[in-house]
């Protein structure tokens, strides 16, 4: 369950910390197996902050500072769209904004078979998983979930790809639904897909919705959940 | 090898096609139509000849400076003009430190022929000594972030740059009349450069069929396109230049057309950018007015006290009243300064001086045009009163007071006899003028 | 000074639509791929290429097309007085890489995936016009080595000097101060690849002048026909065929 390991790091949770800060001590705590996720180190006893960012913490044990920058520091388990760049015998070399360049093994793919290795040529964008993201390695990825499954993952075809922040990223793909998203669909048919290392891919049926919705997560950024409602309605009402 | 994989920008396949999809319903990835600019900001900096131009993304610094130098043989009374473009790698990750690119290059040549060609700077008007000395100048552009289109907004740059740019007077002297002195910016009013027309610009980008035509392409417009053509002209509708180095093929047709909206465009810049000198030179005249001593002072100021009372409430944009609501000023500094810096929030100042010293400057009168006799004897006046007002120490004023101290001593401290003159006369015309204004002064505080 | 006579004559006692006389010759190095000599009057330049070839520098290898490098030089000895520095100026820079974009253009490149192919163009005689001639002459080098084109790359200049347009400037037309346009066509397609203007003109003058030029470059594309034709029947003869 919820410990309390000590009274500092309570009132840190979710609250903005610095590099340097020590959250944690683990003199203090009982015998407790902590994870530590991006962001926070171990120096002996002490967990520090490396990155400036919020703090966040998930049941059971998972403590990890979120950050928001433009470049990303792969994750396991995090879901990205990624370029392919180039291939090779055993691996797809895929860009996901990470200081090193992804693996692809060829054969991470739903029934996948040395026979039926798919083609994809340089360029081509990818949804995808990352399965190991060690320091020092390059980052492995698969374009199937836990299980084996397909499940949206593989190559996305039309459709227009941006740039944004991982920050940004993130708040597209919180639940509830970000007010952002929540307005356009509701007037607008569109299909998006969000990678967390920072890349959003949109779709729609004509070239002019996939501006608009591009140019509004765009442009909502720095925006409050308000302010952004209020930026979206009014782009729609000039549009409509 | 992956290293420089994972460096790299890449477009992917999706992005390709849609920028062309989108093109075909007259739509760009970032909103415009095709034929649209992206926002253009004209900034300069304190020195006479430097500029910041923002267009869109893409963020270009220009600046001039000359030197005295021996003509070619070949053109004995003309002067010279360089450019010289430094396109670092901060500004995209695909330029490379050291040996320019080729892109850097053809940069440089085209902004080069552009001007030179044109004959837009008078290169005569540089000669000093036929055959011997001559202006030369150099004109540095730097890239600090390339967002597509850079062409454009660097010869935006340069041409504010040219336009802004005093270049120091100098006489022959000396024993034999062959020697020539160069006079310092503040002995002697530095000269502006005889520019006679101003070549600009535009590039456009030919996208997949080439009937697509867009103006002003974004990077990832030039990452697409199959060839560009930049356009120069002036506002007078004459080509001074043309550049499509290779590329895509098109009809003759397609570029008569475009050299025709390239023409409208080119009145448009050309507009925008007298437009921003002359703000920027209504600036530089007021800052240059605090150089000059005082003179005639003490008359226009009594006659300015009358209506100094009346003049309270009404509205300080009159030109009329510029005068009187100057000295009105140096006793209401708080509240003039304070409304005049919420108007002027949007204007771009990058001396922080002038918003203090030149309190009226940041006031409306000023664009419509500067008498400069006026202004000379209203700053004199409040220069004047304003070591007055540290007597009066009310404390909200001494904050600025301080402030606007440095500048001031800075300029007279320069090493020439009238600042001394100046100064001199300023202390003289303290005690002189004290006793007039100072009553004034309380009244309005408590007012 | 008077460029155009009352009578309509230049200087050298052309008129004002005809351009230098033409000379070509094609296989004049034997080392490389394809190679070809270009007379435009007393404009002389040697054009070479050699391809496709091994990429010699990987990290500029393309997958999906051929890389095209163009390298121009004048000789030290081409103008008048003794040139300094032959190459790595630049205006040597920008003419290779207007030449390179405008060969680029013609060549066939993604029949040639992760290959190179090198134009190097050498001025041996500079008298105007020296980008069209290297142009033209780089054309008939890349058809020498059979390098897959879509159409032949042509070049011509022409100026407005006396308000008359003139066609194929010579140097002393060409250093007299007035518009100086260069155009480089595809003519099977009739579309411009290659525009460069220098001095100011209207706009209407300008149409007249690219006009002008447009119909001299479909002039030399007709001569390289010619050229090209004549060269494949001697290779045929000498095979025996």
């Amino acid at each position: 369950m919820e410990s309390k390991p000590s009274n500092s790091l309570s009132s840190l949770i979710d609250q903005q910390v610095f590099p340097g800060d020590v959250v944690l001590d683990l003199s203090k705590m009982a015998n407790q197996t902590i994870k530590l996720g991006s962001g926070l180190r171990q120096e002996g006893d002490a967990i520090s902050v490396m990155k400036a960012g919020k703090l966040r913490f998930a049941k059971p044990n998972k403590y990890w500072v979120e950050s928001s920058h433009k470049r990303y520091v792969p994750c396991a388990g995090d879901t990205v769209l990624g370029i392919v760049v180039d291939s090779k015998a055993d691996n797809f070399l895929v860009d996901i904004k990470s200081p090193t360049i992804a693996f692809l093994p060829v054969l991470a793919f739903e029934g996948g078979t040395r026979r039926n290795i798919p083609k994809f040529e340089v360029g081509t964008l990818l949804y995808a998983r990352v399965v190991k993201a060690n320091t020092g390695m390059n980052p492995e990825l698969a374009c199937m979930d836990a299980s084996g499954k397909a499940a949206e993952f593989g190559p996305l075809k039309d459709g227009y790809m941006f740039e944004s922040s991982t920050g940004l990223s993130r708040m597209l793909l919180n639940s509830p639904t970000c007010p952002l998203l929540e307005t356009l669909g509701k007037k607008l048919a569109f299909e998006i897909a969000v990678g967390l290392n920072g890349r959003v891919w949109v779709n729609a049926t004509s070239p002019s919705i996939i501006i608009l919705v591009a140019n509004s997560i765009m442009k909502s950024e720095s925006l409050s959940p308000v302010q952004q409602k209020i930026m979206v309605d009014n782009l729609l009402q000039r549009v409509q | 090898m992956e290293q420089r994989l994972a460096n790299a920008w890449r477009m992917t396949v999706n992005e390709k096609k849609f920028i062309e999809t989108a093109l075909l319903s007259d739509l760009r990835i970032d909103g415009r139509r095709p034929f649209d600019y992206r926002n253009l900001t004209i900034r300069f900096g304190r020195e006479d000849g430097s500029s910041e131009v923002q267009l869109g993304q893409t963020h270009v610094m220009g600046f001039v400076t000359s030197q005295l130098v021996q003509p070619y043989r070949d053109r004995p009374n003309e002067g010279t003009l360089a450019i010289y473009t430094e396109l670092s790698p901060m500004a995209d990750p695909s330029f490379e430190a050291g040996r320019p690119a080729e892109s850097a290059v053809e940069l440089g040549r085209i902004i080069d022929r552009g001007l030179r060609e044109s004959r837009a700077v008078d290169t005569e008007s540089l000669c000093v000594v036929a055959g011997k000395w001559v202006w030369s100048l150099r004109i540095d552009l730097h890239i600090l972030d390339n967002g597509g289109n850079l062409v454009d907004a660097a010869n935006i740059a340069a041409l504010a740059s040219l336009l802004t740019f005093r270049r120091p007077e100098c006489t022959l002297g000396g024993e034999d009349g062959q020697e020539v002195i160069i006079h310092a910016p503040e002995a002697r009013e530095a000269l502006p450069l005889t520019v006679h027309h101003l070549p600009i610009a535009i590039t456009f980008a030919f996208i997949g069929d080439e009937n697509t035509v867009v103006i002003d392409p974004s990077h990832f417009e030039e990452a697409v396109m199959g060839g560009r053509m930049t356009a120069t002209l002036n506002a007078n509708g004459d080509i001074c230049a043309v550049q499509k180095a290779g590329g895509e093929g098109v009809i003759q047709s397609v570029i008569m057309q475009c050299l025709r909206i390239a023409s409208v465009k080119a009145v448009d810049i050309t507009r925008k950018i007298e437009d921003a000198v002359k703000s920027n030179n209504t600036e530089r005249a007021l800052r240059k007015i605090k150089r000059h001593p005082p003179s005639a002072v003490v008359d226009v100021i009594k006659a300015g006290q009358k209506g100094a009372d009346n003049l309270l409430e009404e509205n300080m944009e009159k030109p009329k009243q510029e005068i009187e609501d100057t000295i009105v000023s140096q006793s209401d500094d708080m509240d003039i300064e304070t409304r005049s810096s919420n108007q002027n929030e949007s204007k771009p100042r990058i001396d922080k001086n002038t918003s203090f010293i030149g309190g009226p400057s940041s006031w409306d009168p000023y664009s419509k045009g500067v008498n400069v006799d006026e202004l000379k004897a209203s700053l004199a006046s409040r220069v004047a009163a304003l070591p007055s007002e540290k007597m009066d120490t009310a404390p909200p004023v001494e904050p600025r007071v301080t402030v606007t101290d440095p500048p001031l001593t800075s300029t007279n401290a320069a090493p020439s006899s009238e600042e001394n003159t100046g100064a001199g006369q300023q202390t003289n015309k303290e005690k002189t003028l004290k006793d007039a204004v100072k009553p004034k002064h309380k009244r309005k505080k408590k007012t | 000074m008077e460029y155009v006579s009352p009578e309509g004559l230049r200087l050298d006692g052309r008129r004002p639509m005809e351009t230098r006389q033409l000379r070509a010759e094609i296989g004049v190095v034997s080392r490389a791929d394809g190679s070809a000599v270009f007379e435009m009057g007393n404009t002389k330049v040697i054009a070479a290429v050699y391809g496709p070839r091994e990429v010699q520098n990987r990290s500029q290898q393309i997958n999906d097309k051929a890389l095209v490098l163009c390298e121009y030089s004048i000789a030290n000895f081409s103008t008048g007085d003794r040139m300094r520095k032959p190459k790595g100026d630049r205006l040597s820079m920008e003419i290779s890489l207007v030449i390179r974009q405008t060969m680029e253009e013609c060549i066939l490149t993604h029949l040639m995936p992760r290959s190179q192919i090198d134009i190097f163009v050498q001025v041996l005689q500079a008298d105007g016009g020296t980008r069209s001639a290297c142009i033209n002459a780089a054309t008939l080098a890349l058809a020498d080595a059979g390098i897959p084109m879509c159409d032949l790359v042509t070049s011509c200049s022409a100026g407005y000097l006396n308000s008359t347009p003139l066609l194929d400037l010579n140097y002393v037309e060409d250093s007299a101060g007035g518009p100086d346009v260069i155009v480089g066509i595809l003519p099977n397609l009739d579309k411009v690849t290659l525009l460069q203007m220098d001095a100011e003109l209207q706009m209407d003058t300008f149409e007249n002048v690219m006009q002008l030029a447009i119909e001299g470059c479909k002039a030399v594309a007709n001569y390289l026909r010619e050229i090209l034709l004549e060269h494949t029947k001697k290779l045929e003869s000498c095979r025996g065929v």
